[in-house]
Parts: C-alpha cells; structure tokens; sequence
C-alpha cells in the first residue's frame, strides 16, 4: 500500500500495511499512537493548541463546543478524534504508545511561540488521557517531514539541514 | 474588491521594478504573473511542502492587522542574492548574513511599496514591523504564518501573487494575509468615498 500523506488538519487511522507520513511540518505537532500488538496506528496533523486561541488548553466550559465541531486541526480535538477512532478498532489505551514531533519556531522574534504552546498542550492531554509518551522530537527552528511505519512502529524525522 | 487590489498590485509592481533597478544597478523588471484573493484555508499549495524556500515575513500593525510573507524558492533566493551583491548569477550555494540581510531588504522593499500604496488607496494608517528570515521548507514556514493568524482571525482573506523578475527569470510568490471583516470594511468605505467623488 502507498503512503498516506496527513496533511495540515487531519488524522488517520489505519492498519500494519500502510505508512502514514506529514511533510514540512514547522510550528504544526504531529501525533502518533500505536499499538504493538494489533499493530494498528493513528496521526494527527494538528496546527493550534485549542480554540480559545491563546495557546493554552480550553477551560472545561469550551470542551463541549469542540467535541460537537470535530475540528481536528487543534490538538486536544485531534487527540481526542484518534482516540475515539483507534479504540473503535479494539485497543486498549493501556497499549498505546504515543509519540509527538513538530512545535518548531521557523522565525526568530516571532510573535508567539504557538509551536511550544502545540507541543505543551499534546503533552498534557496525553497525560490527562493516561497514553504513554515514549518519544519526541519537538522545538527547535527547523521544518521536519515524518514517516511512521505501521509494520514496526519507528517514527523517522527528517530535516533538510 | 478585485478591482481595486488589481490597481494596487499593478502600482505595487512598477515601484518594486523601480527600487530594485537602483538596487542592482540592472533593469529589473517586476511582473505580476498571477494574484488571487482566497479564504486563507483556501491557499492552494504553492509549491511542495517539502521544496528549500527563503521566506521573508514582515507583520503589519496599525489600522490593518496582518501580514506580509515573501517566498523565493531556494534558486530564486540563491541567484537574486547574485544579482544583489553584484556576483556572477549562479555563484552563490549557500546564503551567507550578507545575502539573508540583501534578501531582507527586498522583503522590505516589496512589502513596504506594497502596504504604502494599500494604505493611501485605503486611507489607512498601516505600521510595518521589521522582517523575519527563514531558511526552511515551504510547509513548515508558510503553516506558521497561518496557523499565527488563525489564532486571531478565524475569517482571514490571502492575496496570493505570483511574480517574475527579469531579464534573468526568477519566479517568486507575494502573499498578503488580511483580516476578512477589517478589508471589507475598509473597501466599503472606499467605494462609498469614489461614488461620492463621481456623483
């Protein structure tokens, strides 16, 4: 099977045969979970924290809104989406292995530092969710592409420096 | 609103030809090949994620909120960093402060004929902050810039311009990155300012 490319705003479910790759990710975090056992993996391509635009979790009471709008290009809707789909295929959370790429800051003295506040939130909703994180490769200013093999779970992160 | 953006871009250009003619010591002349307005998640992909850019971004404050963000594909920036120093075109292979600071200035340049004349069509106060450089691939720069605005605006309004420099042929993109309710406003006023002239 080719690769699957998730672009900017989506995630995927799929199963052992496929890659699921992201290209030129900046201040954009990429998710992965994955399942050893099923061999059964999920990306998201997510571009903000949450809809409250500030870079910051949502409070409690903007939760409702987002789950409702499915608009995966936040992080914590992007999360939550993948889990929803990815346990539909019989995993258990406590075999998930998470990890996140992404949340650079491609300019100097840019205004905010959504990258950071990207990767802040993914970290705290992983761990609010209770899925293991086992890798990152997060910050910094330079754009990465990524490839997540389905059939033995490696992530590759490649930069063009 | 197509109307009087055409107007601005085609003004844009002759005064961008202009200050790069005096700054190369060449006849450089800039055509605009190709300029649409879309909804910023909308923007067509313009080149591969994953294609070596230079882009330059500069952020507008004042009576208009945005943004300005050059691109010149690796190439493009490599030889007009030629041009700019006055080497030989096919000299540079890898951009040293001098041609980032060169390049800047042609962001500064572009930009600033751009929103000056956007600003007197507009009647509008527009403040230029200082350009940002990146050396990077296209996905990631140009998803920073929109993902920034987004968290702002969620209806945000791209004028994307495609153009080339000559006599040697380099091709770049010009995208300005507007609020949707700010530029319709703003142009409102304008057209009810031109019919009361006319009438």
């Amino acid at each position: 099977m080719p690769d699957k490319e998730v672009k900017i705003g989506e995630i995927a479910v799929t199963m052992a045969r496929d890659s699921l790759v992201a290209s030129g990710v900046g201040s954009c975090v990429v998710i992965t979970l994955y399942d050893r056992q099923l061999k059964i993996g999920a990306m998201a391509h997510a571009m903000l924290p949450s809809r409250d635009g500030a870079g910051r979790p949502a409070e409690e009471g903007q939760r409702d809104k987002q789950y409702k709008t499915q608009d995966v290009r936040y992080v914590e809707t992007a999360i939550d989406e993948m889990l929803k789909k990815i346990e539909a295929q019989g995993t258990k959370r406590k075999d998930l292995e998470a990890k996140i790429i992404g949340g650079a800051n491609m300019f100097s003295a840019f205004e905010s530092d959504i990258g950071k506040g990207n990767v802040l939130c993914a970290k705290k909703k992983l761990k609010k969710e209770a899925v293991k994180l086992v890798g990152e490769c997060v910050g910094g200013s330079q754009g990465r592409s990524v490839e997540f093999s389905l059939a033995s779970g490696i992530v590759t992160v490649k930069t063009k420096f | 609103m197509l109307d009087i953006l055409k107007e601005i871009n085609k003004k844009a250009a002759l005064n961008t030809s202009r200050a790069l003619s005096k700054l190369t010591g060449r006849r450089v002349n800039v055509e605009i090949s190709k300029a649409a307005v879309k909804k910023v998640e909308k923007l067509s992909p313009l080149i591969d994620p994953e294609e070596m850019v230079v882009g330059i971004y500069l952020p507008i404050t004042g009576g208009l909120k945005g943004a300005s963000l050059l691109i010149f594909p690796k190439e493009t920036a490599f030889t007009l960093s030629d041009l700019l120093m006055k080497r030989e075109p096919g000299t540079t292979r890898k951009l040293t402060e001098l041609d980032k600071s060169a390049l800047k200035e042609v962001g500064n340049i572009l930009s600033g004929n751009y929103f000056t004349i956007l600003s007197n069509t507009l009647q509008v106060k527009i403040i230029e902050n200082i350009p940002r450089f990146s050396f990077d691939m296209f996905g990631a720069i140009i998803t920073q810039i929109i993902s920034n605005f987004a968290q702002e605006a969620e209806k945000a309004i791209i004028i994307e311009i495609e153009f080339t420099f000559k006599p040697v042929k380099l091709k770049g993109y010009f995208l300005v990155l507007l609020r949707l309710e700010e530029i319709n406003a703003l142009l409102g006023s304008l057209k009810e300012l031109r019919s009361d002239r006319s009438s």
